[in-house]
């Protein structure tokens, strides 16, 4: 079993270093300095703390992404409304960061309690309208994150604009709702330490407890899950509100962490993120970690090479475009020769 | 405060590529491949049609290089989710997210520059004025003068429809759609009937990409597509299964946009006008899907 399952791993580690190895190489190829982009892209964010801090605060989104995006996989649903989830979470939080009258002590966690149960709404919905009439969660979700993104801009032009910056963002986030720095020298914040808390939990409740149990049994065969009694449309609906409350919440933090003002003019895209970020986890809450650090590692990379040479860090995407491919892919990953290869006992058929 | 009548040409122009990518959407639904790339197929077109037309300077190599970009597009997402048996929906994902990033690669490498091709003399699809009609003095200006794809865009429609509920490969397409283990146990070769059904809709995908940069404007820019390949899932959905639906529905969603563009600086919130097409969607599939459960339960 271990072995198996330790071939398995490895065979995905081999993976991810070919498809890294097949954009890299022929993007190094056409600089004059090809092994100076590849070192510069393996080893750069590794060279100072500036750096492997860059790689944990793109990591801490996300996490939060991953872990909604796993969650909701586990239990068989195909909610693709976390990426409107997070955007909308994080515009909900400043809003409510700005508009709420409370001292220092509450406002953040009040804040981010907004910003999640608005948020959160890009999946519900259409996790209810699966529930309700049968209707496809994965087009609703679709559809409903840019109508998410219209609806916030709305709100930020009309409500949270500051009429007295250029651009169109929000009103200064009050400085009583940020969350504090971890490490003077970086812009870690207290919401990394949130996520790994999350990742955490959540792999408490998918493997410790009667509704993750519910959940994993729903997701890998409905009609066994059926025929058990078990209430699958609402199991259902709940991973897809677990799944959009998280994600709200890592865009609530994101703002709060990071942000002066809220800024984002189009979907910040870390919901996508977040569906690579689980695809490599396997799904795993825990895996989730090392996955999102893994993304964070590859994108602090690809804007090094992109400042050092001619290449844009769009070469990154198509990395990420092919990982999510390659690791599901079942003539791959699931290729019996190719784990035998790896070290698999003979007739594995994981 | 509107002109109506001005209002048709700009309804046309917006909804072109939404009946173009909608129908491709259309026709791989048909055969049970939901084409979530379609998006990036639209956006890798755009861009092979800017710059082979300026690279040739002929508009019509452009053109089929629009064609071809797409269709190259979705022979790779067969073959990840044929040949790699990856997931459908994930690689379709994967295909957007790597069309943004390849798009942008390739203009930065030919112009240096990574927003807009503003630098490539890249050319424009020419108009069609009808001799006789375009005098008519109110249907003149409705029948005549639009960009040739948008008479493509009309024209395959019928076309489509017929070859969905009318032909031998549009029969197989619909069994395949429906149960593909029962299409493959009556000798129907379900993977050939999935490939063309793809190839076909990566084809429709990049003739709406090549609309967007050689005749709705005539340059391309990062992610130009701007969700419009989601759009254009939805009017498939709101189009319950009919090439025409597709066609109301891609014309409605696109008088939405073209309502909202014309109502810019009149005090009307676009934004939350710009929500609309994706909200009627979604109260369309509800509908729908209400409707199908009625059924059952009787």
């Amino acid at each position: 079993m271990i072995r198996n399952a330790l071939a398995e791993a490895a065979l995905t580690v081999a993976v991810v270093i070919a498809v890294v190895a097949l954009v890299l190489v022929p993007l190094a190829l056409t600089q004059p300095d090809p092994m100076g982009v590849v070192t510069t892209f393996l080893f750069g964010p590794f060279r100072n703390l500036r750096y492997l801090g860059n790689i944990v605060e793109l990591a801490t989104p996300s996490m939060f992404c991953g872990l909604a995006v796993a969650l909701i996989l586990r239990a068989g649903m195909f909610n693709l409304g976390v990426e409107g989830a997070f955007f909308l979470g994080g515009l909900g939080t400043v809003a409510a960061a700005l508009l709420l009258p409370l001292p220092a002590p509450l406002l953040a966690p009040a804040a981010l309690l907004v910003g999640a149960v608005v948020g959160s709404s890009v999946c519900v919905v259409p996790g209810v309208l699966r529930a309700r009439y049968g209707a496809s969660e994965l087009v609703s979700s679709l559809m409903l994150n840019f109508a998410a993104l219209f609806i916030g801009l709305y709100v930020l032009n009309v409500l949270l604009r500051d009429p007295a910056a250029g651009a169109m963002v929000s009103f200064k986030i009050p400085a009583d709702a940020k969350l504090p720095k971890l490490i003077e020298g970086n812009r870690i914040h207290l919401g990394t330490l949130l996520a790994l808390l999350a990742c955490g939990l959540g792999a408490v409740y998918l493997f410790r407890t009667a509704g993750g149990f519910e959940s994993r049994i729903v997701g890998a065969n409905p009609n066994f899950a059926g025929h058990l009694g078990l209430a699958v449309r609402n199991i259902g609906l709940r991973a897809q509100v677990i799944g959009g409350l998280i994600a709200a919440l890592g865009g609530g933090i994101e703002m709060l962490g990071l942000y002066q003002r809220f800024s984002w003019q189009a979907l910040p895209g870390n919901g996508w993120t977040g569906v690579t970020v689980a695809i490599l986890a396997r799904d795993h809450p825990a895996l989730v970690i090392p996955a999102a650090l893994f993304l964070g590692w590859m994108q602090v990379g690809g804007d090094l090479v992109a400042r050092n040479f001619d290449v844009p860090n769009e070469a990154v995407g198509l990395m990420q475009a092919l990982l999510l491919v390659t690791v599901t892919a079942a003539a791959l990953t699931r290729n019996p020769k190719l784990l035998r290869a790896f070290g698999a006992r003979t007739g594995a058929s994981a | 405060m509107i002109d109506l009548l001005g209002l048709v040409p700009a309804i046309l122009r917006v909804s072109t590529p939404l009946i173009l990518a909608g129908l491709g959407v259309h026709v791989s639904s048909r055969a049970g491949v939901l084409n979530i790339g379609i998006e990036g197929m639209m956006l890798a077109g755009a861009l092979a049609g800017v710059v082979v037309s300026a690279l040739t300077q002929n508009v019509w190599l452009g053109l089929a290089a629009a064609l071809v970009s797409g269709a190259v597009l979705a022979a790779m997402l067969s073959g990840a989710i044929h040949l790699l048996r990856a997931d459908l929906i994930l690689s379709g994902i994967a295909l957007n997210m790597a069309a943004i990033a390849g798009t942008t690669l390739g203009l930065f490498a030919l112009t240096g520059d990574k927003g807009i091709s503003g630098s490539l003399p890249s050319l424009v699809l020419p108009s069609l004025t009808i001799p006789l009609i375009e005098n008519i003095p109110i249907l003149g200006p409705i029948l005549s003068g639009h960009n040739i794809l948008t008479y493509a865009a009309l024209l395959a429609v019928p076309l489509v429809a017929l070859l969905v509920t009318r032909t031998p490969l549009g029969l197989a397409m619909r069994a395949v759609g429906e149960n593909p283990e029962a299409a493959a146990a009556t000798g129907i070769p379900v993977l050939r009937v999935q490939v063309t059904a793809l190839l076909i809709s990566g084809l429709f995908a990049g003739a709406a990409g090549a609309f967007l940069s050689m005749g709705y404007v005539s340059w391309f820019s990062q992610n130009m597509t701007a969700g419009r390949g989601f759009i254009a899932l939805a009017a498939d959905v709101m189009g319950f299964g009919y090439a025409w639906g597709t066609l109301a529905a891609a014309l409605l969603l696109g008088a939405t946009e073209a309502i909202t563009l014309s109502l810019q600086g009149f005090g009307v919130p676009s934004e939350l006008l710009q929500a609309i097409p994706y909200l009627v969607p979604v109260l369309a599939m509800v509908i729908h899907a209400r409707r199908r459960k009625l059924h059952e339960d009787d």
